[in-house]
């Protein structure tokens, strides 16, 4: 049995047995592209698909899925809901339930063993190659599902595609990082899709589109534009599971993994941690004893 | 000559008033620290930081209470552990992280402000000028540098 049909019957079963009232998994377009589906009928499990273009992250979806409708007391609590996991999207299920954005309960995880992702999926052209982030996993399992879908994949040889642009940007003196920095941040339009293709990225107001933020402002003037990218890269340290999605969409092509590996790499260095390979908060949010207060 | 300035975030319950104490003990400390007032070191976000070097500051000095001695307990906790984190990001975007120093100093440590404010001052007039503050776009007639990759031979 092929993992699209497996996910196909676990969503059929668990959408006719009303154990969920959703399942998020991915669905290839009219144009031929494969994207997420939002699957609410058991007639509709056949949409659902697995291939080597199911790039997107849809544990971004959660956030959305699982707020309770309306305000007070009259708040419907939000129904269980089914997605669709790689090993790399499982961490962020992690952080997320670290941080107590939904409990463990409210969410199923059909988790999928994953031998890659190729490049170009998601925009039409898709390509041999694997996806960078592909290139430097090693777990293609993910760490939390309640099923698990598909054999356990070879890992092959596991490289390290960042280190070559991390070493020639740390070669550089000061001032040409900057520079380098500040050319590729002017190209930011302020689209924000980098944010909203982050599972991490759930503050219900962002810092940086607040009109009444008195130290980051809105404009598209390059530092802004650099304040807005240094400081999501921060908040992400400890947090950022790596599935470069963010890179991914972003339409001006900003390297804006290479901060993230960076920061993660940093995280390693200082305090051992690795974001989500436990539900446990990123060091920085906790005591030096290394409890929550 | 060139005189660095420097945005000084001093904790309320401590490091403020050790400048105070620096102050009424009549101690010599450099008048290039513009101080700001915050009710713990933990108070100090790094958004607050990235802004005063975006503003022209040529270094940013953290003062807070000593580990242990915290006025909400585990402020400075944080903060220790937060700024490291953001030296290496500003190191990463091509500042030097020599321009932001993290330091307790305790309300009676008026010798110690000075002489930190001092070192600090020094170690900023010896970097130069900051050059980090970019307020005018870059024009849109002229090419883009080139990326890594595009240098890189266009290697994916």
């Amino acid at each position: 049995m092929n993992t699209t049909t497996a996910i196909q019957d676990k969503a059929r079963e668990l959408l006719s047995g009303g154990q969920v009232t959703c399942v998020i998994g991915y669905e290839v377009g009219p144009r031929g592209r494969t994207r997420p589906a939002f699957v609410t009928r058991a007639d509709d499990v056949a949409r659902l698909v697995w291939n080597q273009e199911c790039t997107h992250n849809l544990t971004t979806y959660l956030r959305d899925r699982l707020r309770p409708k309306g305000h007070g007391q009259t708040a419907e609590p939000p129904g269980r809901v089914a997605v669709v996991v790689k090993p790399c999207d499982s961490r962020a299920i992690h952080v997320l339930l670290a941080e107590n954005q939904f409990q463990r309960d409210q969410v199923y995880l059909i988790g999928v063993a994953c031998e890659g992702i190729r490049q170009g999926a998601g925009s039409g052209q898709v390509t041999d190659a694997w996806q960078r982030r592909c290139q430097a996993c090693a777990e293609r399992l993910p760490v939390v599902y309640d099923t698990l879908i598909g054999e356990p994949p070879e890992v092959g040889q596991v490289s390290d595609p960042w280190g070559a642009d991390l070493a020639r940007l740390e070669a550089m003196t000061p001032a040409e990082r900057a520079s380098f920095w500040l050319s590729q941040f002017d190209r930011c339009i302020r689209c924000y899709a980098c944010r909203q293709a982050c599972p991490m990225c759930n503050c219900p107001t962002c810092l940086y589109e607040r009109d009444d933020s008195l130290w980051v402002a809105m404009r598209i003037a390059p530092d802004e534009k650099r304040a807005f990218h240094l400081g999501r890269a921060y908040h992400l340290a400890g947090r950022c599971i790596g599935c470069d999605e963010c890179e991914r969409v972003c339409p001006m092509n900003i390297p804006i993994s290479l901060l993230n590996r960076k920061l993660a790499s940093e995280m390693e260095a200082a305090f051992g941690f690795r974001a989500g390979l436990a539900p446990v908060l990123s060091p920085i949010t906790t005591t030096l004893g290394g409890e929550e207060v | 000559m060139y005189e660095p300035k420097i945005v000084g975030f001093l904790c309320t319950w401590c490091s403020y008033s050790g400048a105070d104490l620096a102050g009424v003990s009549r101690l010599k400390s450099p008048w290039n620290l513009r101080a700001v007032r915050v009710p713990c070191s933990g108070r100090v976000a790094p958004e607050l930081i990235l802004r005063a070097f975006d503003e022209g500051a040529d270094g940013v000095l953290v003062l807070g209470c000593h580990i242990g001695e915290c006025h909400y307990d585990t402020g400075n906790h944080r903060t220790a552990k937060r700024l490291p984190v953001l030296h290496s990001l500003m190191a990463f975007a091509g500042l030097e992280p020599e321009r932001l120093r993290l330091d307790w100093v305790s309300a009676s440590e008026g010798e110690r402000f000075a002489r930190i404010v001092n070192e600090f001052t020094q170690t900023v007039r010896a970097l130069g000028p900051c050059t980090w503050r970019q307020r005018n776009p870059i024009p849109l007639m002229e090419p883009l540098p080139d990326t890594l990759e595009a240098e890189a031979g266009g290697q994916p």
